[in-house]
C-alpha cells in the first residue's frame, strides 16, 4: 500500500453524508436538516454558522446521538454511529472522543456540584480512579487560565468568563479528538471571548477537532479554518473562512457578512442589507 | 441545608416544639403519673394538685391519658406521611425515566388517588381490614402520596431536561449515575417541604379518626378522642377540650413553620431572603451608626 | 465646557431640527449609583448630554453599571439599590424627588426603554395587539377603537410585516426579533422624546440584530428620538451612535465621538474592545478594504 504524498494521511474525526433528520409525531413531521455533508480532519476547525431554527443545534445533537437522524450516516472517529442504541453510544461516549460545550455555561453546569466535582464527572464516569481524576482536573486547569482555589466553589460563585472556561474544562479533560462547541462565547463580554477564543486556538495546535457552532459570523472568524453556513437546514454554502466573509457567493451569506457588527461599518451597508433581506423573503 | 434551616428563627421554634412533642410520644406512658385507664368515682373533676388537669366523666386523670395518647398520634402521623413518602417519590422519580407506559399509569393513578376521600375511605378500610391505627394510616398514607409523587416529579422534570444532565449524558453517563449525581440533591428540598406539611396533615387525620373512634379501641386513649370525649361534657368543664386541642394545632403548626423554613432556605426564594436581611442590616448600620440605644 | 455631543451637534447634516441650539432631552451629571445590601459603590460618576436625534452609546462587560445607569434614568433601580450623588435631568426637570405618579406620567411619554429577552415583558396569554394598544390607552386616553389603530400603524412603523396579522397573535406565536419590534412599537406608542435599547439586540441573530438596529436609526431619523443604546459590543454601539461612553467596574474609562474613540483610543481596555473586532472578528477580514 502507498501513501499519496500531497495527501494528508488522517482520516477525517468526523464525517457527516446527506444527513437527514426530522422532527415531531408522524403526521405533523417537520424537517430540521437536509442532505447535510460536512467533514473534519483532526486540527481542524469548522464554524457552522445559522440563526435560530436553521438546525445548527440539532446537527450538533445528531452528531452526539441525542437525536436520531432519518436517513444519510455520520462517521465519528473511523465508527458508522448511525444506527447505534443505547448502549453503543454509551460505550462509544465513555471513550471521551467527542464532547460538547454548551451555550450556557450557568444552566449546563449543575448548581449544587462543586467545580471540582463537575469537572471531574467525564473522567469518573470512564472509570478513572477518584484520585487520579482529581489529579487530571488539577493539572489541566492552567490551559483553561483556572486556578486552583476555584475548584470548591459553586458555579453561582464564578464571573461568567470563568464558568465557561469550567465548560470548556469540562469537555476537555478527557482528551477528546473532536469537540462539539455550541455559541461557546455568545453569552461573553470581550475579554472573556478573547480568552476563549484563544484557549480553542491553542486546542487545534493540539490536533484538536472542532466544530464551532453560532449565529454570528464576527465570532467564529478569528479562529475557523473553514465556515459551513446553514439556512433553513440546508448547507447552502461551505468554504475556506477568508473566501466566505470576503466573497460570499449565496445572498444569506452576504446578509450574514453586512449583518454582522463591524467597527468600520458604512451607512451604503443598510441599503444592501434592505436588499437582500427583500431577495430572501420574495 | 440543615444548618441553613436552623438559622432562621421560625424553624428553631418548630424544631424546639416537635422535639418535645417527640420526647412526650417517647417517654409520654413512662411520665404519665397515673394509669390512663383506671377509672374512679371522682368523675369531671377540675384541676387540683392529684389530678393536674382533672378527670374525665369515667373519672380518669386527663394529663396521664395525654401522655399515654401522644404516642399513638405522634406514630400515627408520621406512618401517614412515611408511607406516602415511600409510596409517593419513588414512581415520581422513575415516571420521568422509566418510558411513557409506566408515566401514563403512574399519573392516572395518582388522579385516582387524588379523587378519593381519605377519611371516608379509611373508614371503609377500617371496616374491611379490622379496626387498628396502622391499618388506618398505611391507608391514609396512600391516599395522600400523590403530593409526593407530583413534587417529586416536578423536580426530577426540571432536573431531567437540563443541560447539565444532557452534559453527564454525552460524557457517557449512566441513569443511576444522573439520578445519584445530579437528581436527588435538586428532589430532596420540595421533599422535605412536603414531609413536614404531610406529618401535620397527618396529625390532623389521626386526631380526626381518633375523634371519630376509628382506628383506636375504646379505652385506649388519643388526642382526638380525648377531645370528642371532652366535647360531649361541655357544660361541666368548659375548659377541658382546650389542652388536647391546642396540643394538636401547636404540633400542626410547628410543622406547618418547619415546612415554611425548609422552603425558605432552598433554591432562588432562598438567595432572596438572605439579600434582604443582608440588605437591612446594612441600612440599619447606616441609619444609627452609634450602636447604643435599642429599638 | 461644552459637552461632547454638544461640540459634536454639527448642523451640516440635514434638516433646520438639527441646527436648533439644542436643548439635552436627557443630562446625566456625575451619577453615582450604590448598591444598599452590599454596601458599596457600583457606578462611580457618569455624565453624558443627550439631544434629540442623537444617539449615545455605552459599552461595557456585564457588572459594569451600564445598566443601573440606565434604570436610574428611568426610575426603575432594583431593590437596595439608590442614587447617591449627582443628578439627572429629564426634559429639564431633576428627576430626584419625583413622585411615583410624576415617574408614571413621564415613562413612555417623555422617556422610554426596551430591554434584552422581549418575550418576558409580554403577557404570554394577551394578542399582542391588544397590549400595543393598552399602552395607547393608557397613556393618551384613547377610546378602544382608535387605540386598535394606532397599534396597527405602530406596528406597521416598525417594519413588522403585515401588521394586522401580527396585532390578532399571541407573544409565542412571533420570534425573538418580532417581539422586540412589538416592543419597540409599544415603547414609541406615546411618542417619547429619549428611548433606551439596553442590550435589546444581544439575545437576537445576528441578521435579526442588523434589522432592529437598522429600525432603531430609521426611528431616529424620521421621529427625532434621542436612543440610549447600551450593548456589551463595541461594534453595535459603533454603529448607530454619535458619542460612545466605555464603562468598566462603574468608571467611565474613555468617552468621546465615536470615530475619535475608535481610531484614537486612549484607555487600554478600549484597545482591547477593538482588537478583539480586528483579531477575532469579521474585521481581520474586512477592516483594511473599508479602511482605506
Amino acid at each position: 500500500m502507498s501513501i499519496d504524498p500531497h495527501r494528508a494521511p488522517a482520516a477525517p474525526v468526523l464525517s457527516v453524508e446527506g444527513l437527514d433528520v426530522h422532527y415531531g409525531p408522524r403526521r405533523r413531521r417537520r424537517r430540521a436538516l437536509h442532505d447535510v455533508s460536512l467533514s473534519i480532519a483532526p486540527g481542524e476547525t469548522v464554524g457552522v454558522i445559522g440563526e435560530t431554527g436553521s438546525g445548527k443545534s440539532t446537527l450538533a445533537r445528531t452528531i452526539l446521538g441525542l437525536v436520531r437522524a432519518s436517513a444519510g450516516s455520520i462517521v465519528v472517529d473511523g465508527e458508522e454511529v448511525g444506527a447505534y442504541g443505547p448502549r453503543r453510544w454509551r460505550a462509544l461516549r465513555r471513550r471521551g472522543v467527542v464532547q460538547y460545550v454548551f451555550q450556557d455555561p450557568l444552566r449546563s453546569l449543575d448548581p449544587d456540584l462543586t467545580i471540582e466535582d463537575s469537572l471531574a464527572e467525564p473522567l469518573l464516569v470512564q472509570g478513572v480512579p477518584r484520585a487520579e481524576a482529581a489529579g487530571r482536573v488539577r493539572a489541566f486547569l492552567p490551559r483553561v487560565r483556572l486556578g486552583e482555589e476555584l475548584l470548591d466553589r459553586l458555579p453561582g460563585e464564578l464571573s461568567g468568563g470563568q464558568r465557561q472556561r469550567v465548560a470548556v474544562a469540562r469537555a476537555l479533560v478527557t482528551e477528546p479528538r473532536l469537540v462539539i462547541l455550541d455559541e461557546p462565547v455568545s453569552a461573553l463580554d470581550s475579554a472573556n471571548r478573547v480568552q476563549v477564543l484563544e484557549i480553542l486556538k491553542e486546542l487545534r495546535a493540539d490536533g484538536v477537532a472542532l466544530v464551532f457552532i453560532s449565529h454570528d459570523l464576527g465570532s467564529v472568524a478569528g479562529v475557523a479554518d473553514r465556515i459551513a453556513v446553514l439556512y433553513q437546514g440546508e448547507l447552502v454554502e461551505v468554504g475556506a473562512a477568508a473566501d466566505v466573509i470576503r466573497a460570499p457567493r449565496h445572498p444569506y451569506t452576504r446578509l450574514l457578512v453586512r449583518s454582522a457588527p463591524t467597527l468600520h461599518s458604512a451607512p451604503a451597508d443598510r441599503a444592501e442589507r434592505e436588499a437582500l433581506r427583500t431577495l430572501l423573503h420574495s | 441545608m440543615v444548618r441553613r434551616v436552623l438559622a432562621l428563627p421560625s424553624a428553631r421554634i418548630a424544631v424546639a416544639v416537635l422535639a418535645v412533642i417527640a420526647v412526650l410520644a417517647a417517654l409520654g406512658p413512662l411520665l404519665a403519673p397515673q394509669d390512663p385507664l383506671a377509672t374512679s368515682d371522682n368523675t369531671l373533676a377540675a384541676a387540683s394538685g392529684a389530678h393536674w388537669l382533672g378527670t374525665d366523666y369515667l373519672g380518669r386523670d386527663v394529663l396521664s391519658r395525654l401522655l399515654d395518647g401522644s404516642r399513638v398520634s405522634v406514630l400515627g402521623s408520621l406512618e401517614v406521611a412515611l408511607t406516602a413518602l415511600l409510596v409517593g417519590v419513588v414512581p415520581g422519580i422513575l415516571s420521568v425515566y422509566l418510558g411513557r407506559a409506566f408515566e401514563w399509569i403512574t399519573l392516572r393513578l395518582a388522579d385516582t388517588l387524588v379523587a378519593l376521600p381519605f377519611l371516608l375511605f379509611a373508614v371503609a378500610v377500617v371496616a374491611l381490614l379490622g379496626n387498628g391505627i396502622t391499618q388506618a394510616m398505611l391507608v391514609t398514607g396512600v391516599l395522600v402520596s400523590p403530593l409526593f409523587y407530583r413534587v417529586s416529579r416536578a423536580a426530577t422534570l426540571a432536573v431531567a431536561r437540563s443541560q447539565y444532565v444532557e452534559a453527564a449524558i454525552v460524557s457517557g453517563a449512566s441513569l443511576g449515575w444522573v439520578v445519584r449525581r445530579h437528581v436527588w440533591a435538586k428532589v430532596l428540598p420540595p421533599i422535605a417541604v412536603a414531609l413536614a406539611q404531610t406529618v401535620g396533615v397527618g396529625f390532623v387525620i389521626v386526631s380526626s379518626l381518633t375523634f371519630l373512634g376509628i382506628g383506636v379501641q375504646p379505652p385506649d386513649p388519643t388526642w382526638g378522642g380525648l377531645l370528642a370525649s371532652d366535647l360531649g361534657y361541655l357544660s361541666h368543664r368548659p375548659w377541658a377540650p382546650l389542652t388536647p386541642a391546642l396540643l394538636i394545632v401547636v404540633t400542626v403548626w410547628a410543622c406547618n413553620l418547619l415546612a415554611d423554613a425548609v422552603r425558605d432556605v432552598s433554591g432562588e426564594a432562598g438567595r432572596a431572603l438572605l439579600n434582604n436581611r443582608r440588605a437591612r442590616a446594612n441600612r440599619l448600620d447606616k441609619a444609627d451608626p452609634a450602636p447604643a440605644g435599642g429599638a | 465646557m461644552s459637552t461632547l455631543s454638544e461640540k459634536l451637534q454639527t448642523p451640516v447634516e440635514d434638516t433646520a431640527r438639527r441646527a436648533r441650539p439644542p436643548a439635552p432631552v436627557l443630562s446625566v451629571r456625575d451619577v453615582r449609583i450604590s448598591d444598599r445590601a452590599a454596601g458599596r459603590e457600583i457606578v462611580h460618576g457618569v455624565s453624558f448630554d443627550l439631544t434629540p436625534g442623537r444617539t449615545v452609546g455605552i459599552v461595557g462587560e456585564s457588572g459594569s453599571g451600564k445598566t443601573l445607569t440606565c434604570r436610574a434614568a428611568l426610575g426603575i433601580l432594583p431593590a437596595h439599590f439608590e442614587v447617591t450623588g449627582g443628578s439627572i435631568e429629564l426634559d429639564g426637570r431633576d428627576i430626584t424627588g419625583f413622585s411615583p405618579a410624576e415617574w408614571t406620567s413621564l415613562r413612555g411619554s417623555t422617556i422610554s426603554a426596551v430591554f434584552q429577552d422581549p418575550a418576558s415583558y409580554l403577557n404570554p396569554s394577551i394578542r399582542v395587539g391588544a397590549q400595543v394598544a393598552e399602552v395607547i390607552r393608557v397613556k393618551q386616553k384613547a377610546g378602544r377603537r382608535a387605540a386598535r389603530r394606532r397599534a396597527v400603524e405602530l406596528l406597521r412603523a416598525v417594519h413588522l410585516r403585515d401588521p394586522e396579522l401580527v396585532c390578532g397573535q399571541y407573544p409565542y406565536e412571533l420570534s425573538g426579533g418580532m417581539l422586540q419590534r412589538v416592543l419597540i412599537a409599544a415603547a414609541i406608542a406615546a411618542g417619547p422624546r429619549v428611548l433606551i435599547a439596553d442590550e435589546a439586540t444581544t439575545a437576537l441573530d445576528v441578521t435579526v440584530q442588523a434589522e432592529i438596529l437598522d429600525l432603531l436609526a430609521d426611528l431616529r431619523e424620521r421621529t427625532g428620538l434621542a436612543l440610549v443604546v447600551v450593548s456589551h459590543d463595541l461594534a453595535v454601539v459603533a454603529q448607530l451612535c454619535d458619542e460612545v461612553l466605555v464603562l468598566r467596574q462603574g468608571e467611565v474609562v474613555e468617552q468621546g465621538p465615536t470615530q475619535e474613540v475608535l481610531h484614537h483610543p486612549r484607555h487600554e481596555y478600549t484597545r482591547l474592545l477593538i482588537a478583539e473586532h480586528e483579531q477575532y472578528g469579521l474585521d481581520r477580514f474586512l477592516a483594511p478594504e473599508e479602511d482605506a
